[in-house]
Parts: C-alpha cells; sequence; structure tokens
C-alpha cells in the first residue's frame, strides 16, 4: 500500500509568459517524511513551493496538500493553517520588534505552542525588543524559522533555509530543525541546492531540473541502487553499447569505461565480463555524484 | 490581528498626517486676527487679471471668518493634505515588497488582507479628517471667533468621503505594483492633473472632485453635494473590488 502523502502533485505545470518554471512535475511526499528537494538555482524549487502554499497559481496539473487543491483559495487557507513556511529571504516585517512578530503570527494558528515558542527565544537568543530590520541575517532566519516551528504545524515548507548563512549558523539552523523533527509528528518540505545539508537530514529526495523530477525516493534506496561501474580494458574502450536495465550514463576516455546504473551493478558486470576486461570495479555513490550525473550531466 | 499588522505598518503616516493636519487647522484658526488687520489694506493691491481675481475672491471670503475658514482650510488645505495623506495611507498595500510571502504564507485569504488593510486605512484617513477639522470650532473661540459644529462636520465628511477615492486608487495601483514609490507617484499625478484641469479650465471645477472635497455646495447654499458624493463614495468601492480581485488574480 502506498504510503500516506502530504504532498501530492501531478503534471504540475507553471509558465511566466514565455517561461516554462514547472514542466510536468509529479511529486509524492510521505506523511513523516523529511524530503530534499533538490535543483539547481533556477530549476523551479520556489515556484513549485509558492504553488503549494497558493502564492502562485498553476498553469496546468493537480497539486494537493492534505488532500486539499492548493489552487483553491479556500483549502489554500486551510493548507496554510496547518503548515509552517520560512521562504528564502526570510521574508518578515522590518517594521515591527520579534515580540511583534510573535503576538501578530500567533493568534492565526489554533496549534500555536506557547512552550515552543519560548523554548526558541531561548535557544536563539532573541530579545523580544529588537526590531525585525536589526536582526542579522543568521538571527533573521532563527526568527523565521521560530514562527514557522511554533505554529504546531503538521507540514513544515523550508525555502533554502540556510542560503546566506555561514557554516556555524547553517549547522546551528540544521541542528534544531532535526531535533525539533525528532520530538514533534510532523512532516519537512524543504528545498535546497545544497547536497551536503540534504544529505545530512533528509531521508527522501526529489532532483527537480528545468522544472522536471529527474529522480525520486528515499535517500537509503538511492544510495542503494545506485553504482558506478569502471571497467578497464587492454586497449582502447569500446564503444558502450549496454543493454542491461538502469544504465544512466556511459563515458569513455581511453582505456576506461565509466557506467552509471540505477538499478544495482549486477546485470552490467556480467554484460562487462563479456567484453573482455582487465577490471571492473564496483563503487558507491554519493548523492553528490549522483545529483550531478543526473542534473549536471543532462547539459 | 491584520488590523494590528495594519495600524503597525501605517502608524506612523497616521501620526504625521494628524499632526500636520491639526497644526495647519490651528495654524489657520490663529492667524486669523492678523489677516483681519491686514485685510483693509488689500484694496490698496493691484489685483488685475486671473490671479488677481482669486486674490479678490479670497480676500472677499475673509472678511468673515465663516468664508475665511472655508477658503483656507476646507478649500486649501484640508483638500489637498487630505488628498496627500490618503495617497500616502493608501500606497504600499499589504502585499509590499520583502514581506509578501510571509503574509501569503498566513492562513487568511488574499480578499481578508486587502479587505482589512483597506479598512484600517480608511479609518485613519477617518481620524485625521474629522479630527482635524472638528478642531476649528473647539479653537475658534481663542481667537474671538465661533464656527459651527454641524458645518465642521458636513465638510469633513465631504473632505472624507472624496478623499477616499485617492485612498481606493493608491489601493488599487498598490495591488499591481510591489513597491511603495509607483502607486504614490501616479496617484498624486493623477490628483495633480485633475486638480490643474479644474484650475485652468474653470467650467470642469464643478465637476471636479475637489469642489466635492471642500463642500463648495454646502458653504454657498447650505446643500450636501450628494450627487458627487455617491459619485466619489461608488468609485472607491468599486476601486477596492476590483484591488480585491486584482490581488486574488495575482501570481507571487
Amino acid at each position: 500500500m502506498a504510503e500516506a502523502a502530504v504532498i501530492d502533485t501531478a503534471d504540475l505545470r507553471k509558465s511566466y509568459g514565455d517561461i516554462e518554471a514547472v514542466r510536468g512535475l509529479t511529486l509524492h511526499v510521505p506523511s513523516g517524511s523529511i524530503y530534499g528537494f533538490l535543483g539547481r538555482n533556477g530549476a523551479g524549487k520556489t515556484t513549485t513551493i509558492k504553488v503549494l502554499l497558493g502564492m502562485t497559481h498553476p498553469t496546468a496539473g493537480d497539486v494537493h496538500v492534505f488532500g486539499l487543491p492548493a489552487n483553491v483559495s479556500r483549502s489554500s487557507v486551510a493548507i496554510r493553517r496547518r503548515t509552517g513556511f520560512v521562504s528564502e529571504d526570510k521574508d518578515l516585517y522590518d517594521f515591527m520588534t520579534v515580540g511583534e512578530m510573535i503576538r501578530f503570527t500567533a493568534p492565526f494558528f489554533p496549534t500555536w505552542r506557547k512552550d515552543l515558542e519560548e523554548r526558541y527565544l531561548r535557544k536563539f537568543e532573541l530579545r523580544q525588543t529588537q526590531t525585525v530590520k536589526s536582526l542579522s541575517r543568521g538571527m533573521r532566519t532563527k526568527l523565521a524559522l521560530l514562527l514557522a516551528l511554533s505554529r504546531g504545524a503538521e507540514l513544515l515548507i523550508l525555502d533554502e533555509p540556510t542560503s546566506g548563512l555561514d557554516p556555524a549558523m547553517t549547522e546551528e539552523v540544521l541542528q534544531a530543525l532535526v531535533s525539533h523533527v525528532a520530538s514533534e509528528q510532523m512532516t519537512v518540505f524543504f528545498s535546497s541546492h545544497q547536497i551536503a545539508e540534504v544529505e545530512q537530514i533528509a531521508d527522501h529526495i526529489a532532483i527537480i531540473d528545468r522544472g522536471r523530477a529527474v529522480l525520486a525516493g528515499t535517500l537509503d534506496d538511492l544510495r542503494e541502487r545506485y553504482r558506478r561501474v569502471q571497467i578497464v580494458f587492454d586497449g582502447d574502450a569500446p564503444e558502450p553499447a549496454f543493454r542491461s536495465p538502469g544504465v544512466e550514463r556511459i563515458r569513455r576516455k581511453g582505456r576506461v569505461l565509466t557506467l552509471l546504473t540505477s538499478a544495482g551493478s549486477d546485470h552490467v558486470v556480467n554484460e562487462a565480463r563479456g567484453l573482455n576486461p582487465v577490471s571492473i570495479d564496483v563503487m558507491p555513490v554519493s548523492l553528490k555524484d549522483i545529483f550531478l550525473e543526473t542534473v549536471v550531466g543532462e547539459d | 490581528m491584520l488590523w494590528y499588522k495594519s495600524w503597525l505598518e501605517t502608524r506612523w503616516r497616521f501620526f504625521i498626517g494628524l499632526g500636520l493636519l491639526l497644526l495647519s487647522a490651528g495654524g489657520i484658526v490663529f492667524v486669523y486676527p492678523q489677516v483681519m488687520k491686514l485685510l483693509p489694506r488689500a484694496s490698496e493691491l493691484d489685483t488685475s487679471g486671473e490671479l488677481g481675481q482669486r486674490i479678490r475672491e479670497g480676500v472677499e471670503l475673509s472678511r468673515d471668518y465663516r468664508g475665511y475658514i472655508w477658503s483656507q482650510w476646507m478649500r486649501q488645505n484640508l483638500a489637498q493634505m487630505a488628498t496627500f495623506f490618503a495617497i500616502i495611507l493608501g500606497s504600499g498595500g499589504p502585499y509590499a515588497q520583502r514581506s509578501e510571502l510571509f503574509t501569503l504564507s498566513l492562513p487568511a485569504s488574499r480578499q481578508e488582507v486587502v479587505r482589512v488593510r483597506a479598512l484600517a486605512g480608511l479609518s485613519e484617513l477617518l481620524i485625521i479628517v474629522f479630527v482635524s477639522t472638528l478642531a476649528i470650532p473647539l479653537v475658534s473661540p481663542s481667537v474671538g471667533q465661533s464656527y459651527s459644529v454641524l458645518s465642521a462636520f458636513v465638510h469633513a465628511l465631504c473632505a472624507f468621503v472624496s478623499s477616499a477615492a485617492f485612498f481606493s486608487l493608491a489601493t488599487l495601483l498598490s495591488t499591481s505594483f510591489s513597491d511603495i514609490w509607483r502607486p504614490l507617484l501616479i496617484a498624486c499625478a493623477v490628483a495633480a492633473v485633475i486638480w490643474l484641469a479644474g484650475q485652468v479650465v474653470r467650467d470642469l471645477a464643478p465637476y471636479s472632485i475637489f469642489t466635492v472635497m471642500n463642500g463648495e455646495k454646502y458653504f454657498r447654499s447650505g446643500q450636501l453635494p450628494w450627487v458627487g458624493l455617491v459619485v466619489s463614495a461608488a468609485l472607491s468601492a468599486a476601486m477596492l473590488y476590483a484591488a480585491g480581485t486584482n490581488i486574488e488574480r495575482r501570481d507571487f
């Protein structure tokens, strides 16, 4: 039986004039997952998030969050009542103080958690009297996170949550996120182009490129399925013609043929033996390699 | 809580507007004794041509306190300042740059956000116009004059309803532009063109929104400019409706 999906999109499209930002995106974000939405700058991550939250109207396709259509105004309000959100630019009201931001936001959410608000005020060392305008980028991120986490939300949507932060601050924010998710029952959907941070906290990922999901699944499954096979020959490597399933990329350089396979390595190794190579090496693949092969490799 | 945000967002514009209009209203009342002293010398001025006609009219109106208040406050300062602060209060809007995604992430419909912001701005405009205008009957006795509270109320009503049209225009423009400056400048330009048209083409003046705003009909004949008020209110309602529809369609 398929896992219950918190976010479900089917053939989602969004165009701005002639530019297609999202081109037939299909996503299935299981309940309780930490879902990394990975892609290069301009891949369509932010547009997708905006569609999920009703900030942008889709051009075509289906988009449901909590089973509710995200492109219908009334249900979009219901979705946002159950969702915490941190935007890439950490949009907040500069004219308010930290305390005013909290007092303003809390009443919108019946599930607002005063205990979490107090905990994160202490943990993030935010002063209630400080104006938002005067906060550093890092402190602004922390306030945005406090406002998202204290909502008591079932779904947390984060758009490049650590963008513009130094490594120490990035680590602090990610740790806060991980410990929060560990203690609360919720789904996290976060976009990033930082592979390391996705690898650090996500259990599911989707890689988006030019508005399309080019790869999706659990991180463990991807690590299990993806392998790099390096085949070395006596002379020049032969023209590659592999029939084995799951061969994603083949590179030929001198005596070496390198394959990326997404269906394990057994079939490829068996087929490669028939070519009389000098050696066959099977290597595990990192998420960075998978990303580079599926996204950059398409250029 | 959207009220709270709207208030925090516009409070300084409101306080500055209220302060300036109160100062202006008080100033007009307190200089009246000096104006009275200068009036006899007004006949010595060379008052030929269009400008001269305006000066003569102003002098004639100032011979009695009611006329003076109307010409200086209702027709000039109140009309100009109420228009300007109506535009300032309407500009920017609830989806201004650098904060729009946070507002959009809240469980409130766009229509609701625009509606609350418009009502908050209109309430502030109402207070600015009524408090400053009703201050005139209050301080007039200090210069030995009196001014009818009813007249002040009626003129404030005319000023509020008409200036609300400029507020609504700025609100509508703010749903198309994400910065504060373009709605402000465009609405100011529209107001300036309408005002200049009424000044240059005198035949247009009776139909100008500024004539409704200064309550000239009420001043001269004691009758309310019902048609002008209804048209202004309808225009405001239409522009606010369009603002709601516009924001609903917009992609952020």
